[in-house]
């Protein structure tokens, strides 16, 4: 639940802020002295294997460049912020290098997870359906029965008519005589 | 926004051009690595592996 994922009130305050290095003043707090920092660490044979290795998956560039921006931010090295600010000219320079190896890349910034708006997810967001077959589909996910809100065994919502009948009550505590029917079968 | 999200959107700003205004403004002289140093970089990365290429094919 969405209500859970926020951190408690004030536990920034009872949190001891000289746990983490990103608890502390960062260590780069210029713009050009953060890409520069950044370019010269990617200039790194480790690093650049590492770049290459990425790029030749076919990972996104904005994928690497959040990765190495979020290492800085957990070392201290940076803020956030800052490390957002310079978000584009590493990854411009990571393209250079791509370039410059002749490897394709993909930014990862396009609209590829937009969803195509198309006649026919118009219409079954308008819930207008021409054909037979979908009404049908349709018809039968609505007779699936909804789950009680408090699970099985929650207690009954208003909407259920669980109680039985008054005959079916007299029935079941025996206060209506039974009909017998006359088992003389030879007769 | 997540931190991905924010990423995403300042590479989309950084290569449409744009660079950090207030920034900028701030820095004296202004900021150094904007979008017109990266396409001098890429020129001149991109032209140096030219030459080196000719210059090994020379040895």
């Amino acid at each position: 639940m969405k209500m859970f994922d926020a951190p408690i009130a004030g536990a920034n305050y009872a949190a001891d802020t000289r746990n983490y290095p990103w608890h502390r003043p960062p260590d780069l707090v210029n713009y050009d002295e953060g890409v520069d920092y950044l370019i010269q660490k990617m200039n790194e044979p480790q690093e650049l294997e590492l770049v290459y290795a990425l790029l030749d998956i076919d990972a996104h560039i904005s994928t690497i460049v959040s990765s190495l921006l979020m290492q800085g931010i957990s070392r201290g090295k940076f803020s956030i912020d800052l490390a957002i600010l310079m978000a584009g000219p590493i990854a411009r320079y990571i393209g250079i290098l791509a370039d410059e190896q002749d490897i394709k890349y993909n930014m990862g910034v396009g609209d590829e997870d937009r969803v195509n708006i198309t006649p026919t997810s118009l219409k079954m967001a308008l819930g207008i359906l021409d054909s037979d077959g979908e009404e049908e589909t349709l018809e039968v996910l609505e007779e699936v029965p909804v789950m009680q809100e408090g699970g099985l065994m929650g207690a009954p919502t208003g909407d259920d008519d669980v109680a039985a009948s008054d005959d079916e009550q007299a029935a079941m505590l025996g206060m209506v005589e039974e009909e017998v029917e006359s088992t003389d079968e030879f007769s | 926004m997540k931190f991905q999200d924010a990423v995403k959107k300042s590479i989309k700003a950084f290569m449409n051009g744009n660079s950090p205004q207030a920034t900028d403004e701030m820095s004296e002289g202004g900021i150094f690595h904007t979008p017109a140093y990266f396409d001098e970089l890429e020129e001149q990365m991109l032209s140096d592996d030219g030459k080196e290429e000719i210059v090994n094919e020379d040895v």
